[in-house]
């Protein structure tokens, strides 16, 4: 259907707004994706243990180094409001009370994908990528890897490489730390 | 988008409360299709002839009990809204002031397409159909062509005649009103 009709598309703004009045619920598990109010998939054990060892990995190595964002909301653009799985952002004496982070204050964004991996791929690392996001991990449990996309521009990641179980990460942000893959998968 | 099932859809009274807050704007032209806020095409001058010419036609031979309606909303369930170009509905003696006709109410939906006889045919014909709206008639513009559906069963139109020029039909609604097709072709 979509292709046939031209989708109206909502601000950050609009977006909002809706949430403010109920049309959207606070329960709702939503993201804005290019103008596209998009339903979250519930995340499941695996999944959620992922996050919670990159959480612990990231905090023990990095300490105040960064702040660390689980499942908020990054500001992309007027259009574009993911809440990434995990996002280390450079601190701010506010936490970001004042504003959700933008590109400019990510240092690296991971995505853990479970049942969502083909939209993590083709639809958020095109979005990451002409937001300026220097860096994306996407941990990919089905096929047990990480793939890491570099080289943001308009047209995506210019880099990608995937990373299997005996592998050892190291984020461009932060060239002295190195996270296993084996470590961070379920 | 990869899937059309993690988009957010909205249902009619979401749709309603949007306008209702200012998310959508007074003068946006959009429609509610199956849950989907998709904008609605700028009207061509050929297509509003179109329309122009039906009017009379079935204004004259409506009688007391049917109205025509131009491109008013018609509400099709709790995920559809459509800004039908033409219908023809049942009078009711609040002139439908309380809310919208329904898809019981209606007894022939119009459209007129220019540059949306895909849409036109392939999303609202299935739409009209599932409501059990006894006739459609859709006039494609760049095929010259009448293409009148009827028999609405389990979301299809079990009938369907295509004609063109030189041909007569008679509104299932208004037996008794022949009409011309040259007549309604602008």
């Amino acid at each position: 259907m979509p292709a046939l009709a031209t989708t109206r598309r909502f601000t950050v703004d609009e977006y909002y707004r809706m949430a403010e009045v109920g049309i959207l619920e606070p329960g709702e598990r939503l993201e804005l994706i290019e103008g596209e109010i998009v339903r979250m998939a519930a995340i499941g054990s695996k999944h959620a243990a992922c996050v919670n060892r990159l959480n612990r990995h990231f905090a023990r190595a990095l300490g105040s180094r960064v702040l660390i964002v689980i499942q908020n909301p990054v500001r992309l653009s007027d259009r574009s409001e993911p809440e990434p799985d995990v996002t280390l952002v450079r601190p701010r004496p506010d936490d970001y009370s004042g504003s959700h982070p933008g590109p400019e204050d990510v240092l690296l964004l991971i995505e853990v994908a479970e049942a969502t991996v083909d939209f993590d791929r083709d639809v958020k690392a095109p979005l990451y990528a002409s937001a300026g996001i220097a860096e994306y991990w996407l941990v990919d449990i089905p096929a047990e890897r990480v793939q890491i996309f570099t080289e943001p521009g308009e047209a995506g990641y210019g880099g990608s490489r995937a990373h299997g179980r005996d592998e050892m990460l190291r984020p461009a942000a932060f060239p002295d730390l190195e996270v296993s893959v084996d470590a961070i998968l379920p | 988008m990869p899937s059309a099932l993690t988009t957010r859809r909205f249902t009619v009274d979401e749709y309603h409360r949007m306008a209702e807050v200012g998310v959508l704007a007074p003068g946006e032209r959009v429609e509610l299709i199956d849950g989907k806020i998709v904008t609605v095409a700028a009207i061509g001058s050929r297509h509003a002839a179109c329309v122009d010419l039906f009017t009379p036609l079935l204004v004259e031979d409506v009688g007391r009990e049917v109205r025509v309606r131009i491109r008013n909303p018609v509400r099709l369930g709790d995920s559809s809204e459509l800004e039908l170009d033409v219908a023809l509905v049942r009078l009711r003696p609040d002139h439908y002031a309380e809310g919208h006709p329904r898809p019981s109410d209606v007894l022939l939906v119009i459209e007129v397409a220019d540059t949306t006889v895909d849409l036109d045919r392939d999303v609202k014909a299935p739409l009209y159909a599932a409501a059990s709206i006894p006739e459609y008639c859709l006039v494609d513009l760049p095929s010259d062509a009448l293409k009148v559906h009827r028999d609405p069963t389990a979301g299809a139109y079990g009938h369907i005649r295509q004609l063109r020029r030189g041909d007569h039909v008679r509104p299932w609604a208004l037996p008794e009103l022949e009409v011309a097709v040259s007549e309604v072709l602008a």
